[in-house]
């Protein structure tokens, strides 16, 4: 019996699960606290409360942020790089620029490895892949002898232009594994075919240095579901959006770096499709954190580099961008001026109305002293929060500026809201996107009690609360297809007569993509292909990434397709275009997707036609103190209409609606707020 | 409705939205631009301006564009009156007399109108890779600006959102690169439309009154943070000087002298003593030693607080006439930012006694250009211009060393050409790329090292070369050395030379360049530094076995150990010859 598909969200404070039955085909969740010191023992009490028989399992995914914690923390292996010679300093040099313009006392971002790590042997291939110094065992000898030596487990290796002739890396690693078996190599063309030698190496560094603790992490949690009697596959959620295997995370770790956060999006595309709203911005408001991410016509974007503490990776991963905003985020002043965030109370002390010792005012302090929350019903009831608390921080500040309370209490509220309101025009406005027409979809625990604020921020009409808020990224994970992405630098100008070498570079690309779907166990009528090209004006850096035209092989004409796409896609972006000027290719890519099952309608509401006030209490909005009534979640039925102002509470999350806006839930149990009268 | 109000909250929130209208407008230009001085150089900059061209919001690359942008928008003003602005126009101008900088400077600014009234500008700055001077790019040897490219004052480009074809035609029959010049165009108009509707929807938002209460509020609270953090100073009168190798024709050096005085809130830089105007291309309009002289200030003073126009509100500058650092026609301008990157140490070195803590050692001081120039074999013979400033060590300071290479002060977010990059759009291999050992000011906190680059050209091409500061090496604070300056070997024909500046210089294929930068300066006795210290450089290569005996005094055993006794002995040895 395989009823079960199961998907994980392991975070810092707690281990959210969603557990789809298949039979029932309903859905429910649950929420453990995590086990740091073993993931593993969390995953796993959390499985036996809800499911009582592990072999009914069929499908098991989960997102974890043991490699980006590793990263963040510094806690990685120690990592030897090894590299072409003469060009040992290319990874501590990091370009040589200045993130902040105004530093006498600047400080490049630091690297994961020092300089004495970086060893280099001869050899040298040529811009168009020719080799010019052949590779020569004898000069790794010094290197064996010192990863022997001082115990070392992981090395990467990154020579020039080795993302146009892979053989000498290639060969790197037999060397290396014929000598010390147990060695972890990570060869810079196998985690990113590109070119730029620093990125590249920086992207490699990376994997190799949390590929150990991944590596252990992953191997422990099979082993113990294994015990168990979890026959399932693990499913790893990877930065892309798509799944992978557990063995195939082994192989590439830095796929893992997002894999908590990504769920979130992934969900939204699921709803996308479900509701049949192409476009959506997802926001997932914590404690510390706000992360907002789009769904453009149901697919999330995915760029194919970032920064991550200052330091370059290539690969590909949705687009998630984040500000330090949350419930947590303290209010001060400065110079007279008052400041909200990004410094945050985190979870210890926590808000003031937690009452752990926390003095200073956060913007969840705001939020109870205007009535938006219930001090009784925090957590499902689980904790209580303090009021008093909260009044005493928030008026504190006030009497410094000479406001109100609640004033200034609503000022907190509306200096976060314009934060996030522009991180979210980050990602719209400054992409040449409108905001105005998408959806709003509030998740994570905070999420739902500033949508609608949000949503006015940015003139959005219509905001979506799905059913368990709190857990929607773990849902998410069970929304999705495995993916994996292919990518060769291919700088090119364009033109017609270069269709048959672009397409056995496709071709190549599909097949190796397929061979690792096939790995995977994915059937040949689920396999899906998307070809894509990077593409500029040639001179220019920046690229624009252009889906190639479908079905059969590339031509000629398709090439002028291609390019009319381009010219189209950059005028969207920029503005302007310059139809006829020259233009070139920088990458190929190939995105293989296996499509795996989904389960979207597993959280239906109760029957009936009303909608049950559960009890009324006052809120403030815009300075009015408004009778307002709260509703329980569980009890509403689809279709009943609710005017605001009211909160709809339930165990991970509140949602507040202001006059002017009102809600229903729908049959899949989402909360869909809109204007009144639109 | 729009709230008519201003309160520390929509303060809060408008100052947040200028900033990332600013950005958005920097976004677009760069990830629009089609050459690398833009993209990879950010040899650009944008700001969001009031209706009096006060910087409401700015974000640039290069920080010697700081505020001088408003200058352009000023003077148009001044001179056409507001009624020549309409909806919809542009202009463009990069006369160097009136701007600061050099004829490569493109700015192109455009008015906001809010309903019928004019409520701010939008402006943007960035380098034009060759404007038709009489060499590709920007010549090293120019006597005259007519030899550096067209020059031209605020002209209108656009009108009622349309371009006036017949004049952008005029400015692309006049580059070397006409095409790419056009798309570097756009994307500065393409900015500056972004920032006129960023504008527009602020303004829906709050309403046209509230948004100038705000600013005056966001000037007023910048400018107290400034005048507190003046008179926090000691009173007083500081001073430095130092000096350029030449002008790149002469081989005089050329002199800039500093005198900083701090009276109260006041502070006054005074530049008095600083060279004549020069016959080669090292002089700077005066709008852009201003700016330059405001980016030392911005380092020492409240560097984290976004400049707008509230900042700088007791700093005056004087600027003495007749001076490389006041052009007056027909001074060529093209080199104009390598006094300015020596002028920003300088005010930053008269200050050190009185700001120990926020203080640091000279940094290696200029771009340190190399250009390569010809027909590429592999392209059918197709022109390229390969450009690249260099980064180099910058200065120690009290509580660390200086960092190894790093891009120079008048640069910002610039990124080195990836070798991989380099070797496949040009016709050129990189034989290593490196730290520079022993290049950094010994100190007991260690002076930033230069790099080493070497370039193995495959076809022949014509070199040019602008490095700078060998007779002013960056200079160490409070006993710490003097870094070593730059250095240029060219090998060709089985001979080898050494030189810092030259212009058109033809090479043939199999032919070598390697340049180095200079370090930073040390700072502290380098004799108490560390030896571990020591021992972890030298490791890490950059400092030898011989500079860490010679410099720090610390002598290792043959297994690379300190040896504590030799070192004890040594360090005596160095302090009694030091003090002699």
């Amino acid at each position: 019996m395989t009823r079960y598909r199961v998907s994980i969200d392991i975070g810092g404070t707690f281990t959210d699960l969603v557990v789809h039955d298949e039979e029932e085909r309903r859905s429910f969740t649950g929420k453990v606290l995590s086990t740091p010191d073993d993931p593993a023992r969390g995953v796993i009490t959390g499985l036996e409360d809800l499911i009582e028989d592990p072999t009914d399992i069929s499908f098991l995914v989960h997102g974890t942020t043991v490699g980006l914690n590793a990263f963040l923390e510094r806690r990685g292996a120690r990592v030897l790089l090894i590299t072409t010679e003469g060009f040992r300093d290319v990874y501590a040099i990091a370009r040589g620029d200045r993130k902040k313009l105004f530093a006498l006392q600047y400080r490049k971002p630091e690297p994961l490895i020092p300089l004495q790590d970086i060893h280099t042997v001869r050899e040298r291939m040529l811009y168009d892949g020719m080799v010019e110094e052949s590779i020569r065992e004898e000069d790794f000898d010094p290197i064996v002898e010192k990863v022997r030596d001082e115990g070392i487990d992981s090395v990467a290796v990154c020579f020039l232009h080795a993302y146009v002739n892979p053989e000498h890396e290639l060969r790197a690693r037999e060397i290396l594994r014929k000598r010390v078996p147990r060695l972890s190599v990570t060869l810079s063309h196998e985690v990113a075919r590109e070119w730029r030698e620093y990125e590249r190496a920086s992207s490699a560094v990376l994997n190799a240095y949390i590929a150990p603790t991944v590596e252990r992490y992953l191997k422990n949690l099979e082993g113990q579901l294994e015990e168990r009697g979890v026959g399932a596959r693990l499913h790893v959620m990877q930065s892309n959006g798509g799944v992978m295997t557990a063995s195939a995370a082994r192989d590439l770790p830095i796929q893992t770096l997002l894999s908590g956060p990504v769920g979130g999006t992934i969900g939204g595309g699921a709803l996308s499709e479900a509701l049949g709203r192409p476009n959506l911005l997802c926001v997932d408001m914590g404690g510390t954190s706000f992360d907002a991410s789009l769904i453009v016509e149901g697919q999330p974007t995915v760029s194919t580099e970032v920064e991550l503490e200052g330091l370059p990776v290539l690969m590909s991963l949705v687009d998630i961008h984040t500000v330090g905003a949350g419930g947590g985020s303290l209010a001060y002043l400065e110079a007279g001026a008052l400041r909200v965030g990004p410094r945050s109370a985190g979870a210890d002390p926590g808000p003031a109305c937690y009452a752990r010792g926390g003095t200073q005012p956060t913007v969840t302090d705001a939020n109870l002293l205007l009535g938006r929350m219930d001090p009784k019903y925090f957590l499902g009831g689980g904790m209580d929060l303090d009021a008093r608390a909260a009044e005493q921080a928030v008026s504190g500040v006030a009497r410094e500026l000479d406001l109100p309370t609640e004033e200034l209490a609503e000022g907190i509220l509306r200096i976060i809201n314009a934060k996030m309101a522009e991180a979210m025009r980050t990602i719209t406005v400054e992409q040449g996107i409108d905001p105005r027409e998408y959806t709003l979809v509030a998740f994570g625990g905070a999420g739902p009690m500033h949508a609608v604020a949000l949503a006015r921020e940015l003139e959005i009409g219509e905001v979506i609360v799905p059913p368990a808020p709190g857990t929607f990224s773990a849902w998410g994970m069970l929304q999705t297809d495995i993916r994996h992405d292919m990518t060769q630098t291919f700088y090119q100008p364009m033109d017609p007569s270069i269709s048959g070498e672009l397409e056995s570079i496709y071709s190549k690309l599909e097949e190796e993509a397929q061979e690792v779907l096939r790995d995977e166990g994915v059937p040949s009528e689920r396999m899906h292909l998307v070809r894509t090209a990077d593409m500029r004006y040639v001179g220019q850096e920046y690229f624009v990434n252009v889906e190639l035209p479908q079905n059969g092989k590339l031509t000629g004409e398709k090439l002028d397709e291609l390019t009319e796409r381009f010219h189209a896609a950059y005028k969207t972006r920029y503005g302007h275009s310059t139809p006829g000027a020259p233009v070139e290719f920088v990458n190929l890519r190939v995105a293989a997707l296996g499509e795996l099952e989904r389960n979207v309608a597993g959280f239906k509401p109760p029957a009936g036609d009303e909608a049950p006030v559960h009890s009324t209490r006052e809120v403030i909005f815009e300075g009015k103190t408004l009778p307002t009534r709260i509703f329980r979640r569980a009890e509403l039925p689809a279709g009943a209409w609710m005017a605001g102002p009211l909160v709809i509470e339930e165990d991970t999350a509140t949602t507040v609606v202001p006059p002017g806006w009102g809600a229903r839930v729908d049959e899949l149990g989402n909360v869909i707020i809109e204007r009144e009268g639109s | 409705m729009a709230e008519i109000r201003t309160d520390p909250v929509t303060t809060e929130i408008i100052r947040n939205l200028f900033l990332s209208c600013a950005q958005d407008m920097n976004a677009t230009m760069i990830r629009s631009a089609y050459t690398p001085i833009i993209y990879e150089g950010k040899d650009c900059s944008v700001a969001l301006l009031d209706e009096n061209g006060d910087v409401l919001g700015q974000s640039s690359g290069l920080p010697i564009f700081l505020g001088n942008l408003e200058v352009c928008v000023k003077l148009t003003i001044e001179q056409f009156g507001r009624e020549v602005f309409e909806p919809g126009d542009v202009f463009y101008m990069n006369d160097p007399y009136l701007q600061g900088t050099h004829l490569n400077d493109s700015t192109i600014f455009a008015p906001i109108f809010y309903g019928d009234e004019l409520v701010g500008f939008s402006a943007t700055r960035a380098h034009w890779l060759d404007v038709g001077a009489k060499d590709p790019g920007t010549p090293m040897d120019s006597t005259e600006i007519y030899q550096e490219g067209f020059r031209w004052g605020p002209t209108k480009i656009y009108s009622h959102y349309e371009q006036r074809e017949d004049v952008v035609d005029l400015l692309r029959r006049n580059g070397r690169f006409g095409y790419s010049l056009i798309g570097d165009m756009n994307s500065q108009v393409s900015a500056c439309f972004t920032g006129e509707e960023r504008f527009k929807v602020i303004a829906d938002r709050f309403g046209v009154d509230a948004i100038r209460a705000a600013s005056g509020e966001i000037f007023r609270q910048s400018a107290q943070l400034d005048r507190e953090a003046v008179a926090a100073l000691p009173d007083g009168t500081y001073t430095a000087e130092g000096c350029l190798d030449n002008d790149g024709v002469g081989d005089e050096p050329v002199w800039v002298r500093v005198r900083v005085d701090i009276s109260g809130e006041e502070m006054t830089i005074d530049l008095e003593g600083t060279s004549e105007a020069a016959a080669g291309p090292v002089n700077c309009g005066m709008a852009q030693t201003i700016s330059a002289a405001r980016v030392a200030y911005k380092l020492l003073i409240n560097p984290d607080r976004p400049v707008d126009g509230g900042t700088f509100p007791t700093l005056t500058v004087r600027v003495p006439e007749g001076s490389i650092l006041h052009a007056k026609e027909p001074a060529p301008c093209g080199w104009y930012f390598t006094p300015l990157g020596l002028l920003i140490d300088l005010i930053v070195k008269a200050l050190s006694p009185v700001m120990p803590d926020k203080a640091a050692g000279a940094h290696y001081g200029d771009s340190m250009v190399i250009y390569l120039a010809g027909m590429d074999p592999r392209r059918d013979n197709a022109p390229f211009l390969a450009l690249e400033p260099t980064p180099g060590g910058w200065g120690a300071f009290e509580s660390g060393d200086g960092q190894d290479g790093l891009i120079n002060n008048v640069n910002g977010g610039f990124k080195d050409i990836p070798v991989e990059v380099y070797e496949t759009k040009y016709p050129v291999r990189i034989g290593c790329y490196g730290f520079r050992p022993d290049s950094g000011g010994p100190g007991r906190s260690r002076g930033g090292c230069g790099l080493f680059r070497e370039y193995r050209l495959q076809t022949g091409c014509s070199l040019y070369l602008w490095f700078e500061r060998s007779r002013t090496p960056a200079w160490g604070l409070e006993g710490g050395r003097d870094a070593r300056g730059p250095e240029v070997v060219v090998r060709s024909d089985g001979s080898e030379r050494s030189m810092l500046k030259v212009n058109n210089l033809p090479l043939k294929a199999g032919d070598v360049v390697i340049t180095y930068t200079g370090g930073g300066g040390g700072y502290g006795n380098p004799l108490e530094r560390n030896p571990e210290l020591v021992r972890r450089d030298v490791i890490s290569g950059y400092v030898t076995r011989e500079g860490a005996a010679r410099d720090y005094g610390v002598v290792f055993t043959d297994g690379l150990e300190v040896d504590a006794e030799a070192t004890a002995r040594k360090r005596e040895k160095l302090a009694k010859e030091g003090s002699s």
